[in-house]
């Protein structure tokens, strides 16, 4: 292509491979040479962004008179120095640990080219980030599917729950699933009710640092939810990262007690209404509260999920038209209710009535701590009377999974409404200590 | 030689990507405990300076301070890039005509030694291609960055090196020049100079450590070695003729090597525990009996070089030493310091045949360690840089000492280290900001010179010393009170400057208004302004009590004269002999008693009039 063609640059320098090096010439004769790379989302218009040698991006808005001259066609990537290492040569023998990836920032690194966060791919790329994992003992990775955590719904719970006991049926004596952290205390309820009789524990861990920084927390996070995996007598669904915002303790949370509490802190989860079940500290696993044993297997599914259910979140100035079209063709509904478990009488209409046409409603605490209770104020003697099923100290997030599960189970909302109510994976406890609520 | 400078500034604007301020804090609220590991750059390459620095496999302890957020801890994204602190790094594109960006990318660059809590650095190419004027010469300009300053490093104790949080994110404007300075002194004013231009933006921090320098030198024949972060100015002469001699001394030492045809042998480190038991007190034979490893490795033809007799040639045994440290290991012995520790005579054949350095130029090496594994470690980092030795000098970066020598710190980085910050949206730099900043320039320091030269008849040099103090304008504002503009200047580029080579003692403006009213009451004479202010800075409350403290008050003219009569009487003999020519012995006697309590006009006055008084009488 010539110089003197009357393209425009802009076009000519978004149509060239990314990684081109050129120069631009700008009217007021100045040069800029560096490899084309892609601008950023929230670019200007007309943006290029170049690397220059220095190894720092500029962005040049291409004016019409700009001219382009490339000066060296794509290189192959690898002008690398240490490449970081393959994984271990000799995969050591003896019980195996299951990796289930399924996407999210733990198994997420930055693409240099775009700048963009990419899935790291295969067992290969997996343990060459993470080369401390084999130490103890063989991991095999197993990749489900890869999906941002908002991404994720119910079917998925099922696929996991299913690819979880298949892993054990082949003897895996542990299993990790990392995940994108948003939703990772859904998914670890939803597992705890679809899962029963685990031969071996069932971690799931995840990163709120991208592991191609050197400061992620899923490094650690995978070590200690790897080694909390080959415990030998932990038998349920458990949440394994940052107990505080050191890197050298890990609490082992419940899957039915769990919450994200934080949008960013390694230590963004913890568990309400009582302490973890334990921790991890360096090689130590230390459980402190009485966990559910192993079972002799094999694990059972006991899915799929049902559908149409949903969380209605009580507020002041919600009105009984909204709610009642929100929970219009619902199956079943969580609310979250204020205090003790309570909505504003108004709204008692609406839920009688969807309650007799058999949809199956139940209450939990926005609080998160502490309990729903009926008995107290007259608003919940109300709607107990109207059939709301009070959960005790079940967490919302947790009660919408249980719920999905029930509603797997039977088309009859009384049999739903009795799995709700009963106890099945550590979800309603029947007593809380003063030191619960630090 | 050739020499180039990276200037670091901070600035004053509130921190980088927080609602931080820019202050540190000596209150530690949390000490967080974190370890960092080397991640694959852009094409999945490891920077080699990222990779020694995991290697080194660190605990990190950083100490939080109300000065200090989620941010800094690496536990929230970073906010949008500040605003006004990019204005300031805007500013200086203009100052210095160099052609800002059309948009500012932050980058990450990665640094695994602890000194950010996240492993990178955030950093942003501004405007390149400036210039500057100093002392008649131009120099290059080529890039202005604006970056994140990094965590205030703290004590190494046996649970990690501590960090503190408070300086981490404090924006830094960083000002490169061409490798065009050919002298030490040549460094140091250019340095200087742009260290005005900095000040003359007023948004920049003050105190030690506020602004920092890396000098790049290289030299003939040398490698680019970096001298990172060198606080004191005064120093940078030393530092970058040190740094050349050093490139010097050891080219010497490989051309020596090469015409002895020396060699760095491969084999694995030879265990010479057993051979050095029974030794006397010292650190090999202290770490034998403590249970502990010797081991070592022969270098064929480096007798003599790696610690030269006299002392003129720089160490390459220094050398071997820093780079033992950087494994964790300090134990180092070598052939160059026998007789020492016991080894010598039938010891050191007995070594000399197990470590096969049984020729006459050969030399060697031991490490002594806790276990065999560190002194492996440590024995595979000298060898490393024995054989680089043969080869010339390493480009390296080295760490400014106190005493004005350097130490190793790590390999040179390299460009792999770079890639994007996705967390940081880039900032459009447009024509209507720049027009803005353009119309509200800040007067150039030559420019600021030349006004106080013109409108307060100050010299050249106090003009400058003023500059330097970054005092202009509480100067001009102390003067618009009324304070004689000699007498201010007096206080702001002299005295005050004295309370502290590097980082003055800050005092109150009020305080200053309050010193100057004093002295021009009589209360205290200008010649005691330096008590007064060092006794300020010691910590006196008020300029009262200073004054007091200094020994100056309570002295009226009375007492003045009485003193002066009693000097007259007692030298008699002096006056009788030398007449007017004793004048200036007793004038120095009586400023020794009275100096800065009475003015140096009235005293020599008031001497006057004693000796007359006395010759009046005498003379019949």
């Amino acid at each position: 292509m010539s110089e003197s063609e009357p393209v425009d640059p802009w076009e000519r320098l978004r149509s060239l491979p990314m990684g081109t090096t050129v120069a631009v010439i700008r009217s007021d004769g100045s040069t800029w040479t560096g490899a084309v790379v892609p601008p950023h989302e929230f670019s200007g218009a007309r943006v290029i962004q170049l690397k220059l040698a220095s190894g720092y991006n500029v962005g040049l808005r291409i004016d019409p008179t700009d001219r382009v001259t490339v000066t060296e066609p794509t290189k192959a990537n690898g002008n690398g120095l240490h490449n970081w290492g393959s994984p271990p040569a000799t995969t050591p023998t003896g019980p195996w640990v299951a990796l289930l990836t399924t996407g999210g920032t733990i198994a997420s690194r930055v693409d240099y080219r775009t700048g963009g966060v990419r899935p790291v791919q295969g067992e290969r790329e997996i343990l060459s980030f993470y080369p401390d994992l084999a130490q103890d003992g063989p991991v095999r990775v197993v990749p489900v599917f890869d999906r941002l955590s908002e991404e994720i719904g119910p079917e998925d719970w099922d696929e996991m729950a299913r690819r979880t006991a298949a892993v054990f049926a082949q003897g895996a004596s542990g299993v990790v699933i990392a995940h994108g952290t948003d939703t990772m205390a859904y998914t670890s309820a939803a597992l705890s009710f679809l899962l029963e009789d685990l031969p071996g524990p069932v971690v799931l861990v995840g990163a709120q640092r991208s592991p191609d920084r050197p400061s992620s927390d899923g490094f650690t996070n995978l070590t200690a939810a790897v080694r909390l995996a080959r415990h030998p007598e932990l038998g349920e669904v458990v949440v394994v990262m940052h107990d505080g915002l050191s890197d050298d303790r890990f609490a082992v949370h419940r899957g039915t007690r769990v919450r994200k509490m934080h949008s960013s802190r390694r230590d963004a989860f913890r568990s309400r209404n009582g302490p973890p079940l334990g921790y991890v500290e360096g090689p130590t696993v230390r459980l402190d509260r009485p966990f559910r044993p192993k079972s002799k297997g094999p694990a059972k599914f006991t899915g799929p999920l049902g559908t149409g259910a949903t969380i209605l979140w009580f507020h002041p100035g919600l009105s009984p038209e909204r709610a009642a079209s929100f929970a219009t063709g619902a199956r079943g509904i969580v609310i979250a209710g204020t205090g003790l478990g309570h909505v504003s009488l108004a709204h008692l209409p609406w839920i009688r009535d969807s309650i007799a046409k058999g949809t199956v409603i139940a209450m939990t605490t926005q609080c998160l701590e502490g309990e729903a209770d009926p008995f107290v104020y007259a608003t919940g003697r109300e709607l107990a009377r109207a059939g709301v099923i009070y959960l005790g100290d079940a967490l919302p997030e947790t009660a919408y999974t249980k719920l999905l599960w029930a509603l797997g189970q039977s088309n009859d909302p009384q049999r739903v409404g009795e799995l709700l109510a009963t106890p099945r994976a550590g979800d309603l406890e029947a007593r809380r200590e003063a030191e619960d609520h630090p | 030689m050739r020499a180039g400078l990276e200037v670091h500034q901070q600035l004053a604007t509130g921190k980088l990507f927080c609602a931080c301020p820019s202050e540190l804090s000596e209150t530690v609220t949390r000490t967080v405990e974190r370890r960092l590991r080397a991640t694959g750059g852009e094409n999945h390459a490891i920077d080699p300076a990222a990779a020694f620095q995991a290697s080194r496999n660190l605990t990190y302890l950083y100490e939080a301070t109300p000065t200090s957020c989620l941010v800094e801890l690496d536990e929230e994204p970073p906010h949008p890039l500040n605003g006004e602190a990019l204005d300031v790094a805007l500013t200086m594109a203009l100052l210095l005509g160099a052609r800002p960006l059309d948009e500012v990318e932050v980058m990450r660059k990665i640094v695994v030694d602890g000194s950010n809590t996240s492993g990178f650095q955030r950093t942003a190419l501004v405007a390149v291609d400036g210039r500057l004027e100093v002392g008649g010469r131009s120099y290059s300009i080529p890039t202005i960055c604006l970056e994140e300053d990094a965590c205030r490093r703290g004590a190494e104790s046996k649970l990690g090196v501590h960090f503190r949080l408070d300086r981490l994110g404090i924006p830094l404007v960083e000002i490169a020049t061409g490798p065009e300075i050919q002298s030490g002194e040549e460094a140091r004013t250019v340095a200087e100079e742009i260290g005005l231009l900095l000040r003359a933006t007023r948004r920049v921090r003050r105190g030690i450590g506020s602004i920092r320098e890396d000098v790049n030198v290289s030299a003939e024949g040398g490698a680019r070695v970096e001298l990172k972060g060198v606080q004191e100015l005064r120093l940078v002469p030393q530092y970058v003729d040190g740094e050349v001699a050093r490139q010097r001394a050891l080219l010497e030492v490989r051309d020596e090597l090469s015409r002895r045809h020396a060699s760095v042998p491969n084999d694995a480190p030879t265990d010479v525990t057993e051979e050095l038991r029974g030794l006397g007190s010292g650190p090999l034979g202290d770490t034998v009996r403590r249970g502990g490893a010797v081991l070592g490795i022969a270098l064929l033809g480096f007798s003599g070089l790696l610690a030269p007799p006299g002392g003129t040639r720089e160490r390459l045994g220094r050398e071997l030493a820093d780079h033992a440290r950087t494994t964790g290991v300090r134990g180092l012995f070598h052939s160059d310091e026998i007789p020492s520790q016991g080894i010598e005579g039938g010891i050191n054949l007995a070594l000399r045949n197990r470590l096969r350095a049984t020729g006459p130029q050969d030399a060697f090496v031991l490490v002594a360690a806790p276990t065999p594994e560190e002194a492996n470690r440590a024995l595979a980092a000298i060898r490393a840089r024995a054989a680089q030795a043969l080869e010339g000098i390493p480009a390296e970066t080295r760490d400014p000492l106190p005493d004005g020598r350097t130490r190793f710190s790590r390999p040179l980085p390299g460009r792999d280290r770079m890639y994007p910050e996705t967390d940081v949206p880039p900032i459009a730099v447009s024509a209507e900001r720049l027009r803005t900043l353009r119309a509200h320039l800040p007067e150039r320091p030559s420019e600021t010179r030349a006004r106080l030269l013109a409108k307060y008849s100050l010299s050249e040099d106090v003009a400058r010393a003023l500059q330097k103090a970054a005092d202009v304008d509480r100067f001009e504002e102390l003067v618009a009170r009324g304070h004689t503009s000699a007498l201010v200047a007096q206080l702001l580029a002299r005295e005050i400057p004295a309370t502290g080579d590097d980082e003055p003692f800050d005092f109150p403006t009020e305080l200053l208004d309050e010193l100057l009213t004093a002295v021009e009451h009589g209360t205290f004479a200008k010649e005691g302004i330096g008590p007064v202010v060092a006794a300020l800075a010691a910590g006196a409350p008020t300029v009262a009590d200073a004054i007091a403290k200094s020994g100056l008050s309570g002295m009226d003219r009375t007492q003045l004269e009485s003193i002066a009569s009693a000097i007259v009487a007692k030298n008699e003999a002096l006056i009788a002999s030398r007449g007017e020519g004793a004048f200036s012995p007793l004038m120095g006697d009586l400023m020794r008693e009275v100096r800065g309590r009475r003015d140096g006009q009235e005293v020599a006055e008031v001497l006057r009039v004693a000796l007359a008084r006395r010759s009046a009488p005498g003379t019949t």
